[in-house]
């Protein structure tokens, strides 16, 4: 069984969201939020560890850190939960889980700072 | 209301095209469409063919979402002007039609297409899944795609990877390593462990969220996963 191409298709016209425009963005869904929120936090955090170990006492720092790091680490649960079977169904349920156990984690972590 | 409709054909500059329509109650888009093309601009190309929600053929990007034009009524969009474009990642043809070839080509690349077993042969008359089976049950909804080519056109992956097949032929991989009665289960996981397809998905679940029979791509890609690392570890079937 071998496909047959007629023609290729990068030859042809054909038209891509472009992300640039807001009607790319008109209707974004959640399960790209979770994505894209992951990534950026992952860009994020490379920055954010740089300056934190020039100064790792630096208050606004270690805000950023943690908050970056709980959630580039939740939402990478979210998508372990869903690549170990969960339904895919629940994808943005384990969304808005992820989000609140984030706020909550950062919420009591920094109310219980030891120093 | 004001429809911005995508107009281009070989040779001409792509433009939106605004047209005035008189939206009445229960009015879809494809109705407005075919009012336009009626009373205002013949030269409108676009496609359909059962008109109730059956076919898929009118599969289009309006308001910035796959929707099918004739289903969705103008009511129930957001106010201001309705933006019609053509479905993404698909050699467009004319105006608001595509050509839909290149998601058959990605289905035979991954070999999506079934291939009787020994099954088939057995007995007298045709190898059966039964309806209340757990084989049948795992793809129920699955195999309720009607290849209207919307979760092509949401999915961000198909537009950075040519190779990646795309949802819709990966849940119809899905399907057919589901089912016993096929025997090219061997020649389909080595189609669907080459470097662009499985691991290119990047769960975000478009795909999921267009879709008009409420089918699931990506539970099927990650599905095909689990069934793919199994066989690595020897557990699992091919």
């Amino acid at each position: 069984m071998s496909a047959r191409r007629v023609e290729p298709v990068r030859d042809r016209k054909m038209l891509t969201r472009r992300m640039g425009s807001a009607e790319a963005w008109r209707d974004t869904k959640m399960g790209m939020w979770a994505w894209l929120l992951q990534r950026v936090a992952a860009v994020g955090l490379l920055a954010v560890i740089a300056v934190h170990l020039k100064n790792p006492f630096a208050r606004p720092v270690q805000t950023a850190l943690l908050a970056l790091v709980l959630l580039h680490g939740l939402l990478g649960v979210r998508a372990i939960l869903l690549d170990f079977g969960l339904p895919a169904r629940w994808h943005r349920l384990l969304f808005l889980l992820a989000l609140l156990a984030g706020v909550a984690a950062f919420t009591g972590f920094w109310r219980w700072r030891w120093y | 209301m004001v429809l911005k409709v995508f107009r281009w054909g070989p040779g001409a500059r792509e433009r939106l095209q605004k047209y005035w329509v008189k939206a009445r109650q229960g009015m879809t888009v494809l109705d407005a469409l075919v009012e336009l093309q009626r009373s205002s601009d013949p030269t409108l190309a676009f496609r359909y063919a059962c008109r109730v929600g059956m076919c898929g053929s009118c599969a289009m990007v309006i308001n910035g979402r796959e929707r099918w034009a004739c289903r969705t009524l103008l009511s129930g969009l957001a106010r201001g002007p309705v933006t019609v474009r053509p479905l993404y990642h698909f050699p467009l043809i004319r105006d608001l039609v595509v050509d839909m070839a290149p998601m058959k080509t990605r289905m035979l690349d991954m070999k999506a297409v079934f291939v009787p077993g020994h099954r088939t042969t057995d007995g007298d008359g045709f190898a059966q899944v039964g309806s209340r089976s757990r084989e049948r049950r795992s793809i129920d909804a699955a195999i309720e795609c009607i290849g209207c080519g919307m979760c092509v056109s949401a999915c961000t992956m198909v537009s950075h990877d040519a190779r990646f097949p795309g949802p819709a032929a990966l849940n119809r991989v899905f399907t057919l390593q589901r089912d016993s009665r096929d025997g090219a289960h061997a020649d389909r996981s080595e189609a669907v462990l080459a470097e662009d397809v499985l691991t290119r998905c990047h769960g975000q679940a478009n795909c999921t969220a267009v879709c008009p029979m409420e089918i699931s791509p990506t539970g099927s890609i990650l599905a095909l996963r689990r069934r793919a690392v199994l066989r690595l570890f020897g557990i699992g079937p091919r």
